[in-house]
C-alpha cells in the first residue's frame, strides 16, 4: 500500500483537478482506506460473534459385544461395586471371595480416584462394576467415570443394572 | 466553494496501515476458526458435563451420529450427511425423535413442536423403540451404500447434564442390541482441575 505524498487530502473535482496535474503539482496515489476499514471492522466483528471456541472432547465408551462366548467368569474378590444413589452419593463395596460382598461403604467425590487407585494396588485384577440409579441426573455418570479414567488403573468397567436390592443395599447404607 | 477548495488544509493525517494490518490478520484468524450455525442443521441445545479426561480425544470431524439427549428426556437422532437422513428420515434435513420411557410423552409433541422451551425448525420424525432401532442400523446401512462402504457413523451421545441415568441406560441396551457396541460421550473440558 503505497503511502501518500504530504499534500492535504485533495477534494477537488475532475476538472479542476486536471489543471492542477498540468500545472506540474507533485502526483500523490491516495487511497482513502476509511471505507475498507469499516467493511473488514464488521466482517471481523461478524466472525468474532458467530465463532464457538470451545472445541468438546469425548469420551470412549466400549460395550461388551453380547455374545454368549463373550462371558466371562469373574472371581468375587477382584469386584468393586460401585453404587450411586438417586442424589448421587457414592457407595463403594468389595466382593468377596466367596461370592458375598463387603459393606457399603461412603466415598466423597474428591476421594474417589485415591481410593480406586489404592484398591487397584491391592487387587491389580480389580474389575468395576458400575451401578447407577435411573434416576441419577447424567452429570454423576460423567464424573464418576471421568474420575476412573482419571486415576492410574487398568481401565476394566462395566455398567449393570441397579436392581431392587442394591437400591436396599443403598437405602441401608444411608440414601 | 472554489475558493475553499483551493486553500490547502493543515489536515491530520492518520497512517492506517498498520490498523488495516492487525484487523486483517484477526480477520483471517476468525475466518479461519468459525463454525457456522446455519439454522436447517440447528443442533440441540444442551449443557454438556464437563470432564478432565487426560487422553485428549477430540470430536471426529465427520461421519458422525449424534444422540442428543434432553433434559425433558426425549433423544434425539441426527447424523452430519444429509443423503442419508433424506434416504431415512424423507428430508435433508430431518431428525429421529425417540422419547425411552413409554410412560410419558417426549416434549417435542405436548408442546406442539417445542425443543428445550424453543421453537424447532427442522422435521421431526418420531419414532418408538422398534423404529429407533431400526432407523440406527438403516443409517448406518445408509452411509455404506452411499460411500461404497468406505465409511462408517461414530456414535456420539451429546447428554443434557440434567438427564436422568435411566435414558442412557436404555439407550446402552439397544446399542448392545444393534451391535453398535462402540460409542462415546462428548463433553466439556473441565476449566478447573480439582488437583
Amino acid at each position: 500500500m503505497a503511502g501518500g505524498g504530504f499534500d492535504a487530502p485533495d477534494s477537488g473535482g475532475g476538472l479542476h483537478k486536471q489543471k492542477k496535474y498540468k500545472k506540474g503539482k507533485r502526483i500523490g496515489v491516495r487511497i482513502d482506506m476509511t471505507p475498507m476499514v469499516d467493511v473488514i471492522m464488521l466482517l471481523l466483528t461478524f466472525f468474532i460473534l458467530t465463532t464457538t471456541l470451545n472445541t468438546p472432547q469425548i469420551m470412549q465408551i466400549n460395550l461388551p459385544k453380547g455374545d454368549e462366548s463373550d462371558k466371562i467368569k469373574v472371581d468375587m474378590g477382584d469386584v468393586l461395586y460401585i453404587r450411586v444413589s438417586e442424589t448421587g452419593k457414592v457407595y463403594f463395596s468389595r466382593g468377596l471371595s466367596d461370592g458375598t460382598e463387603a459393606a457399603p461403604e461412603t466415598i466423597t467425590f474428591n476421594d474417589m480416584k485415591g481410593k480406586i487407585e489404592a484398591i487397584y494396588a491391592s487387587n491389580p485384577k480389580l474389575l468395576i462394576l458400575l451401578k447407577f440409579d435411573r434416576k441419577m441426573k447424567y452429570n454423576y455418570m460423567v464424573d464418576i467415570l471421568d474420575e476412573i479414567n482419571r486415576a492410574a488403573i487398568e481401565k476394566r468397567y462395566s455398567f449393570m443394572k441397579m436392581e431392587d436390592a442394591d437400591k436396599e443395599i443403598v437405602t441401608k447404607a444411608g440414601g | 466553494m472554489k475558493k475553499a477548495r483551493s486553500i490547502k488544509k493543515p489536515g491530520v493525517n492518520i497512517d492506517m496501515t498498520p490498523l488495516v494490518d492487525v484487523i486483517m490478520l484477526l480477520l483471517t484468524f476468525f475466518m479461519l476458526v468459525a463454525t457456522f450455525k446455519v439454522e436447517s442443521t440447528e443442533a440441540i441445545d444442551v449443557k454438556l458435563p464437563e470432564s478432565v479426561v487426560t487422553d485428549t480425544t477430540k470430536l471426529p470431524e465427520k461421519d458422525i451420529m449424534t444422540l442428543t439427549l434432553t433434559k425433558a428426556g426425549d433423544v434425539f437422532l441426527d447424523v452430519d450427511n444429509y443423503k442419508v437422513k433424506e434416504k431415512v428420515f424423507g428430508d435433508p434435513f430431518g431428525v429421529g425423535l425417540f422419547h425411552p420411557d413409554s410412560t410419558s410423552k417426549s416434549e417435542y409433541e405436548t408442546t406442539g413442536g417445542n425443543v428445550g422451551g424453543k421453537p424447532f425448525k427442522r422435521k421431526v420424525t418420531i419414532l418408538n423403540r422398534a423404529q429407533f432401532e431400526k432407523a440406527l442400523v438403516d443409517l448406518r446401512v445408509a452411509l455404506k451404500n452411499e460411500t461404497n462402504g468406505k465409511s462408517d457413523f461414530r456414535i456420539v451421545l451429546k447428554g443434557d447434564m440434567e438427564t436422568d441415568y435411566g435414558i442412557v441406560e436404555d439407550l446402552m441396551a439397544i446399542f448392545k442390541a444393534t451391535k453398535n457396541t462402540r460409542f462415546a460421550l462428548v463433553t466439556d473440558v473441565k476449566s478447573d482441575s480439582k488437583e
